[in-house]
């Protein structure tokens, strides 16, 4: 289904060819090592190339390009996959079928790719001031924006406390203040190592016939004086010591994050029981969490868990009330209890299998889910298709979730709670 | 069933009424793993006003999702949820203001899935405990609305902008009037909406057209029952209630919502006309390939978080925009200087064919998504409009139908801003 093109040294080019959508994409990403010193720049850089190039020099120029090619769209990509980080562009396109006769879609599209990438503006000898500047103030409120949705604020200090000695702390846009140190010239120079020196990987989902889009990418990326550098293999987590932390805010729901270690990762064969398990602990709407403390006992308005499998990190995060985090913590670590004594049902096993399972079936149904899928493998330790990854799950057995649940060990717990209370910050 | 072309968009649709009222929609779509089903009622939350069998009623606001949460409670402590997964699907519903839509998504076993869909839709089963344990979850849910700036700056929005009409009240209703609820209430709305002839089912994916019609019949009967008459006049000045409000909460950066009223759009392909127009009017005015966009921009005064669009409600409309901004009034005076100059100077032909390739094929690739298609289909078709019918309707439009709307409803006599603005720095 899916067909690899080694275009260059360096540069490889997945197709998935299909004629079932109204749509194609087309994705850039350069690979980087998650680093504290690049990754608020690789975040930049993408929406600095969106604000012009020499041929259209400002927003309004490029937007009204994508208008003529039928309201195509492209957009930053910038993500974080295990210990790398990946920075680029996303384009979607509608397919050629439906343009009116004479007027093409694909080849205007990835030459408009190429200008993106290529052709940027300079100023002296860096980037446009005024794009970087007002890019940085864009990017600088994203990361602040982290802060209007509390669970997902709670969720990255759970994280960030977690993981201080490993990249997967750092957060996926880089720091704000390093984001506020960024100099155009500085960016510009960056931008120029990193198109020389990084593997590239591209990803095309559309009617078209793979070799021709490869012949069509080719050129864009055969740039004098590139050297790709290998990139060094995923890695597990760098422990630190864990502990208990609790902030406060003007909030009127508190938000509990648990967060457990586990020596299983996507690089181990208990892999598929760990998944399974996670997604019988606190996956979805059949989860254990979710029936037993929503549902049965309205101790929390959402829960649900999440497993990193790339450094084996479970985290747990809830929304409750602010004096209900005992309660809320010792409920939560009761059903893992039980998870790990195997006191669950064959239907609660078979129903966390089955969400997992209907999900992967229909990693074929849009592009977007597809290049996110196979995108994210190539990169990932585990390269597991759809359909082997079924097959794994489908031989998991209730004994194998149980044993993957015996290995979590609860590292820390996060809690973000209303402002009276005056609770003391515990160090950590 | 009654089959429908649309070569143009590479689509079918069969539909029926049946003899029970229900209209069945269903959309072929050969080669995918994914279904989904909606099944729909035309009662959202602000249908809270009607007559049923020569009875005037008047329910809490928030009824309608209430409701919604408890049609999950089967008789005999079935639980719907569950059941679905056992069958590898998910389920789901939301209430909106005019609609409540309960669907599911599954990759097997649709016809065991579409029966238990539209069994519990149709089985309405409340016990005063069931009742009372509910209003605990969606006080919660309401407490959540409160602590979202996105919520909470819309429904202010609403609130300074209308007087009579109920958009004006939360979807979730308040703490207050969701007291008054009880499984008496949910019974008769039940009665009043819940009948074939106010819902539509409508169903996207590799399926059987006849074999949906058949499990309708089966699971729903043939008999058609009376239903409720809703009350759905509401008289409005086209000049809002309060021209700002504003409020202090934790968020980043000041963020604002504005609107501008308009006269409703009516029923049929003439509505859907005035809502295309108007969608091409906010791309002229404030779209990304717009010069205010660009200016606005560059000055700093919006980020990508900008953006607007027509929404539309029985009896009611408006042009909305809304975003970050650190002088939300200054975008507010510079939509409505641009809107007169564009009413001054006119929109070049050009232009205005760009703006139509664009929103059509931004709609063509919009069908990729099952999720998107369902939702219009069932929409659109409340309205009295068949959604595949989009690319005439702007095969047809002028351009003097958009400066018309420009210079008709940008005005600032029309217009309300709402405001969150950051709470201030308490350091301690």
């Amino acid at each position: 289904m899916i067909e690899t093109h080694f275009l260059l040294p360096g540069v490889v080019l997945h197709c998935c060819r299909d004629a079932r959508f109204k749509q194609g994409c087309l994705s850039v990403q350069l690979v980087r090592p998650m680093a504290g010193s690049e990754a608020a720049m690789n975040a930049l850089i993408p929406t600095v190339l969106l604000r012009g190039t020499t041929r259209h020099a400002d927003l309004r120029s490029i937007t009204m390009a994508l208008d003529d090619l039928y309201g195509a769209a492209v957009s930053p990509l910038v993500r974080r996959v295990g210990d790398y980080q990946t920075t680029g562009l996303y384009c979607s396109f509608m397919d050629q079928r439906f343009a009116l006769p004479g007027d093409r879609v694909q080849e205007p599209m990835i030459g408009f790719l190429r200008e993106l990438l290529l052709e940027s503006p300079l100023e002296n000898g860096g980037f446009r001031r005024e794009f970087v500047e007002s890019e940085k103030r864009n990017l600088i409120s994203s990361i602040e924006c982290e802060l209007n949705d509390k669970q997902v604020y709670a969720m990255g200090r759970l994280l960030k406390t977690m993981c201080r000695e490993d990249s997967f702390g750092l957060p996926r846009l880089g720091e704000k203040e390093q984001a506020a140190a960024i100099d155009p010239v500085e960016l510009y120079r960056h931008y120029q190592k990193i198109l020389l020196e990084s593997q590239i990987v591209l990803f095309y989902v559309g009617s078209a016939e793979p070799g021709e889009v490869a012949d069509l990418l080719r050129p864009v990326f055969d740039l004098p004086g590139r050297k790709p550098q290998p990139l060094a293999p995923q890695t597990g987590l760098r422990e630190s010591p864990g502990g208990e932390i609790t902030e406060t805010m003007e909030v009127t729901q508190g938000k509990l994050c648990l967060g457990f270690t586990t020596p299983i990762t996507n690089q181990t064969t208990e892999f598929a029981a760990m998944q399974l398990l996670t997604t019988l602990f606190g996956g979805g709407m059949t989860s254990k969490l979710f029936m037993n403390l929503r549902e049965k006992q309205s101790l929390c308005y959402s829960i649900g868990s999440n497993y990193y499998s790339s450094k084996g990190i479970i985290t747990v995060s809830a929304g409750i009330d602010c004096d209900k985090k005992e309660l809320v913590r010792d409920e939560i670590l009761r059903q893992l209890e039980l998870c790990r004594r195997g006191e669950f049902t064959e239907q609660e096993l078979n129903a966390a299998r089955e969400y997992l399972v209907s999900g992967l079936r229909a990693v074929h149904d849009s592009p977007s889910s597809i290049e996110s899928y196979y995108a994210t493998a190539a990169l990932s330790a585990s390269k597991l298709t759809p359909a082997e990854y079924i097959d794994a799950l489908c031989a998991v057995t209730a004994r194998q979730a149980a044993q993957a649940a015996e290995t979590l060990k609860l590292h820390t717990v996060y809690f973000l709670t209303e402002q009276e209370r005056n609770i003391p910050h515990d160090p950590v | 069933m009654t089959q429908f072309d649309y070569p143009e968009l590479d689509e079918k649709l069969y539909r029926e009424v049946l003899p029970n009222g229900l209209t069945v929609a269903v959309v072929p779509r050969r080669g995918f793993a994914r279904s989904i089903a909606y099944f729909v009622t035309n009662f959202g939350s602000i249908h809270t006003d009607f007559r049923l069998e020569g009875e005037e009623y008047r329910a809490p606001a928030g009824v309608a999702h209430y409701l919604e949460h408890k049609l999950f409670d089967l008789p005999g402590g079935r639980d719907v949820t569950a059941e679905f997964a056992a069958l590898g699907a998910t389920v789901n519903a939301f209430t909106s203001y005019d609609m409540t839509a309960y669907y599911f998504t599954c990759t097997q076993e649709f016809d065991q899935c579409l029966r238990l869909l539209l069994e519990f839709v149709s089985t309405p089963y409340f016990t005063s405990e069931s009742v009372e344990r509910e209003r605990g979850i969606i006080d919660q849910e309401i407490g959540m609305n409160l602590d979202a700036p996105d919520s909470v700056i819309f429904d202010s929005l609403m609130a300074a902008m209308y007087e009579n009409h109920p958009i004006r009240i939360p979807i979730l209703g308040t703490r207050d009037s969701i007291r008054e609820i009880t499984p008496e209430t949910l019974e008769l709305c039940h009665r009043a909406f819940y009948t074939p002839g106010n819902m539509l089912l409508c169903v996207i994916g590799d399926v059987d057209p006849e074999a949906v019609k058949q499990a309708a019949l089966e699971v729903l009967g043939a008999e058609k029952r009376p239903m409720g008459a809703k009350q759905n006049h509401w008289p409005e000045e086209m000049t809002p209630v309060l021209p700002q409000t504003a409020c202090a909460m934790e968020v980043a950066m000041p963020t604002f919502s504005l609107a501008f009223k308009c006269e409703p759009v009516g029923m049929g392909s003439q509505a859907i006309r005035q809502e295309m127009v108007a969608d091409l009017a906010a791309e002229v005015l404030f779209g990304e390939s717009s010069a205010l966009y660009l200016s606005l921009y560059e000055q700093g005064l919006i980020d990508s978080s900008f953006g607007g669009g027509f929404e539309t409600l029985e009896g009611c409309a408006m042009l909305c925009a809304s975003g970050d901004s650190d002088d939300p009034y200054a975008v507010r005076d510079a939509i409505l200087r641009q809107a007169e100059q564009l009413v001054e100077t006119g929109i070049g032909q050009e232009e205005f064919l760009r703006l139509k390739r664009s929103a059509l094929g931004r709609r063509i690739r919009g069908l990729d998504s099952l999720d998107g298609t369902c939702f219009r289909v069932c929409a659109y078709h409340f309205s009295e409009f068949d959604y595949f019918r989009f690319p005439e309707i702007y095969r047809d439009i002028q351009k003097e139908e958009i400066l018309c709307f420009l210079s008709r409803v940008v005005r600032r006599e029309r217009c309300a801003i709402s405001v969150i603005k950051p709470l201030e720095e308490e350091e301690s």
